[in-house]
């Protein structure tokens, strides 16, 4: 049930509201011919009729390059300092229920027994705000995932857009429930008719917990439908960038030989490079071992380890495919 | 801030040229508390950096029963063990562990220990080696069967004389064929091998290997083989690591994450596993 | 023409003369192609031919894919663009002509993206190479599918590419700076260029040699712009202007600006297309008398 109403034309005094505070808003915009999440400082940038941005918005909590220490080498000793997280108040506005689905997956890991608090520390600060989705594609298979645009999982605010092009709003955490009440002169009392949600159609067949067991028996681990599956996988690394739930990093050394800095920058699984021992043995030697890595890790490893979704169903993976190959004819063909 | 990517200064002691490229530091902490302070278990490993380059991941080669140091042994191969072997000594570097399970060897006491180890593998092997050694009386009879690609590449030779020596344990040296010197007292041939030869008895006893993935392959076949439960045989898996601490997604045999579910496992976890590594 | 490729793939097979056809095939819902192996006569009918078959398959014949080679002598299906890039490994040595079955296809050219699809292929959606194709009649296959082409390109090529790359010149050195800094600020660093580009074969590139790092790995800006020159000046004279790395790239750097105008300065200096005759090789492997040295002051 929604709380409040967000007005079409408060939407601007919302932005205002968290940017007056010192908080930064972060919403879909449109950027080089795509919607992108980024900072925005008035409604207008905020893109109005989209599907959902081609970055997750991940990147606020987890950022793409990070310096995570500093050095200075001198004569005698090596001056190493740590650096503190930038994490300013921040507003997620715009997020679609699946990618908000990823955070309990990226929460559960960066807080396994070692704190990642370059994680912790933003995700503190940050409230994400979902809207239910209106549109969608043939990528889109959040309902074949145990998600909907109606789900509110990792949300602390779920908002549908009205008729009227306003929000309904509903503060679901702590965490969002404080935010519409620091901001309560935004937001109204009230209702307004919510606009038809997307209902992506299911993916035929597809049965998770089928794909969980199978992927549990060691046997399927040589079944030469990955070499079928992943034959045309040309390595890059795009579907895991752009992928919420992906997660992997690289630590490198940037500076010169005097001074620099340590850096924690996204890698990806789908690189040989990543597994490459230094003797130059490597456990996963081909790219279907590399895209096996992958899809376990989102059907069985997330699930059993986390008891988190390792795959929100946002298709991401499948519009930025160069090859198009498609992860959900993988959940099918282990859905058998 | 906690910070668990930032790692603590080291400075080098000393260093000792084991085989060609391979190299052993000795260091201490710079922090006066951690130089006395610094605890850790038999197995586990820690990253280690040299600044502008970036961490490499080995075990801790020196046992816990010597205190007020560490060590480490790595072979030149990367661009970060290629920078710390410019290194000298009183040079600093980045240290950050010790991470990972252990070797469990309170439960080993009373009974027999086999090691068995294949070139750079010796290290995390003789960090348990000397732990044992240092409490001997708790522990049967020791043996250790030792193989490298040539005698150049054995490591630790000194150290390996000394073993030779003791009371109570055996040694078996071995290169591979092709790799002995004239003056070779040693064995010739692969290490599965030699240990089947060698067949030490399974009974009371608990066996320790490590080296390239595909030696470890066979030695735990050779292992079952002769006899030893797969519950009393132990391994190390080192995989390539950055963070060390289950974020970074790289060190994982299936759903094992090696930094934080390892690097210890027996034959018995290995069988369960899925073949990747 | 999709019969005629189909019986010509069964044949192929069906004789043993290749083990594997390379070629476009559809998606589980048909509304998108995909690259599909095809390695038994009773599944060739899973080829198709049609405007959305914009990949460029040249790539899994380059020894990146260790997986495909295994298969044996394969039969790879091609537009004459696609051509030119098998031309240009053959040319270096990545390929013998004998080892590769090409199947043309004439083409009246394809979509610059397939989520552009509506049905019809209309110059809007076609890329700028399309625009000015010269190959539309494929121009060194074994076999050919399809009636002949009678599309003659502009003399003066046109289109998107050429008007911004136009526009660009005449600007100052410092706003194709600015111009350029902002496009490369999007680079993920995934990749995704190098990887489908089979003229990016190296099995190590630059980027993954650390000893010393000759290019940063963050995706910072110093690192972007050492990545994106590096690989563009590591395509000067081969590139085809295929367009598959500006198709790959999930961030939309246009890509085929800088690829276009490397084209068009080695067209300038050496009068040199690659791509066309696999018996010339590339500029920058060879030294001729006549090359100009104005570059050098």
């Amino acid at each position: 049930m929604a709380d409040k109403i967000l007005k079409k034309e408060d939407l601007a005094k919302l932005i205002a509201s968290v940017t007056g505070k010192g908080g930064r808003f972060v919403a879909p915009t449109t950027a080089a011919r795509q919607i992108v999440f980024k900072k925005v400082s008035k409604a207008e940038e905020i893109a109005p009729d989209y599907i959902l941005a081609r970055n997750s918005f991940k990147e606020f909590l987890f950022p793409q390059t990070e310096v995570i220490a500093e050095f200075t080498v001198c004569k005698d000793t090596v001056d190493m300092r740590g650096v503190e997280v930038e994490a300013p108040e921040t507003v997620v506005f715009g997020a679609r229920p699946c990618e908000a689905a990823s955070l309990a997956g990226m929460r559960a890991l960066f807080t396994w027994d070692f704190v990642d608090e370059f994680f912790t520390k933003r995700d503190d600060n940050t409230v994400v705000i979902t809207v239910g989705c209106t549109k969608g594609d043939e990528a889109c298979f959040c309902t074949s995932v145990n998600l909907s645009p109606e789900s509110t999982e990792g949300a602390d605010v779920y908002m549908r857009e009205t008729e009227d092009g306003g929000y309904a709003v509903q503060a679901l955490t702590d965490k969002g429930k404080k935010f519409v009440a620091a901001h309560a002169a935004v937001f109204s009392e009230g209702s307004a008719k919510a606009r038809a949600l997307f209902m992506p159609e299911k993916v035929p067949g597809v049965d998770l917990k089928k794909i969980s067991e199978r992927l549990k028996d060691k046997s399927h681990y040589d079944n030469p439908v990955w070499k079928k599956l992943a034959m045309k996988c040309i390595g890059c690394g795009a579907c895991t960038f752009v992928c919420p739930t992906c997660r992997c990093f690289d630590i490198t050394d940037e500076g010169t030989a005097f001074e620099g800095e340590r850096r924690k920058n996204w890698d990806s699984c789908q690189y040989d490079s990543f597994t490459l021992h230094a003797s130059g043995h490597n456990p996963r030697e081909h790219q279907p071992q590399r895209w096996r890595n992958r899809f376990m890790c989102k059907f069985n490893f997330y699930p059993e380890k986390f008891n988190s979704k390792g795959c929100v169903g946002c298709g991401r993976c499948i519009r930025v495919c160069p090859v198009r190959l498609d992860i959900t004819d993988v959940m099918q063909e282990f859905s058998k | 801030m906690n910070n668990i990517y930032l790692p603590q200064l080291v400075t080098i002691e000393e260093i000792r040229d084991e085989a060609p490229d391979v190299r052993s530091f000795k260091l201490v902490f710079k922090d006066p508390r951690l130089r006395e302070g610094f605890d850790f278990k038999t197995g586990q490993f820690a990253l280690y950096s040299a600044f502008g380059l970036g961490e490499s991941t080995f075990c801790i080669a020196s046992s816990p029963t010597k205190k007020g140091y560490i060590q480490c042994t790595f072979r030149r191969s990367g661009r970060v063990t290629g920078g710390l072997s410019q290194l000298s000594v009183g040079d600093t570097m980045g240290f950050r562990g010790p991470y990972g399970n252990s070797f469990p060897i309170e439960e080993w006491k009373g009974k027999n220990i086999v090691f068995v180890a294949g070139g750079i593998g010796l290290p995390p092997v003789r960090s348990v080696i000397w732990n044992v050694l240092d409490n001997k009386a708790d522990y049967g009879n020791i043996t250790i069967v030792y193989g490298a690609k040539t005698v150049a590449d054995l490591v630790y030779k000194d150290e390996l004389k000394a073993w030779d020596e003791m009371d109570g344990v055996t040694l078996v040296q071995t290169v591979d064929p092709g790799g002995e010197t004239p003056d070779w007292k040693g064995k010739v041939g692969f290490v599965p091998t030699v240990l089947e030869e060698a067949a030490p008895a399974a009974a009371n006893t608990v066996a320790v290997t490590c080296g390239p993935p595909i030696m470890i392959k066979f030695v735990l076949n050779a292992l079952l083989k002769l006899g030893f439960d797969e519950n009393s045989v132990y391994t190390t898996l080192e995989n390539k690591m950055k963070c060390g601490v289950g974020k970074c997604g790289r060190c994982n045999v299936g759903d094992v994450y090696v930094c934080k579910e390892g690097p210890v496992y027996t034959a018995a976890e290995i069988k369960r596993m899925y073949n990747d590594f | 023409m999709e019969n005629t490729l189909r019986q010509k793939a069964k044949d192929l097979l069906a004789s043993g003369e290749v083990k594997v056809v390379i070629g476009w095939g559809w998606n589980r819902t048909k509304t998108r192609t995909t690259p599909v192996f095809i390695t038994d006569p009773a599944e060739v009918d899973q080829l198709v031919w049609n405007p959305l078959c914009v990949n460029n398959l040249s790539v899994y014949l380059t020894r990146k894919f260790k997986d495909i080679q295994a298969l044996g002598k394969p039969a790879i299906v091609a537009k004459g663009c696609d051509i030119k890039n098998i031309v240009v490994l053959i040319t270096e040595a990545q390929l013998k002509r004998e080892d590769v079955h090409i199947i043309g296809v004439a083409c009246e050219g394809v979509v610059y993206k397939q989520e552009l699809w509506q049905g019809q292929l209309k110059p809007e959606i076609m890329p700028t190479k399309c625009h000015n194709c010269d190959v539309r009649n494929p121009h060194v296959a074994d076999f050919v599918v399809g009636g002949k082409s009678t599309f003659t390109p502009p003399d003066e090529p046109a289109g998107m590419v050429f008007s911004k790359i136009k526009e660009l010149d005449s600007k100052s050195s410092s706003e194709r700076w600015a111009f350029w800094i902002n496009e490369f600020s999007r680079c993920i660093k995934c990749y995704a260029c190098r990887q489908v580009c089979s003229l990016c074969y190296c099995e190590r590139c630059i980027t993954e040699k650390n000893m010393p790092q000759w290019i940063e790995t963050s995706a910072h800006p110093r690192g972007n712009l050492s990545w994106n020159l590096i690989r563009a000046m590591h395509l000067v004279g081969r590139c085809t202007f295929c367009g598959e790395c500006e198709r790959a790239c999930p961030v939309n750097i246009p890509l085929n600006l800088v690829n276009q105008k490397m084209i068009m300065v080695v067209k300038d200096s050496f009068d040199f297309k690659s791509g066309y005759d696999e018996k010339v090789h590339p500029p920058m492997i060879v030294f001729s008398p006549d090359d100009k040295e104005s570059f050098i002051k």
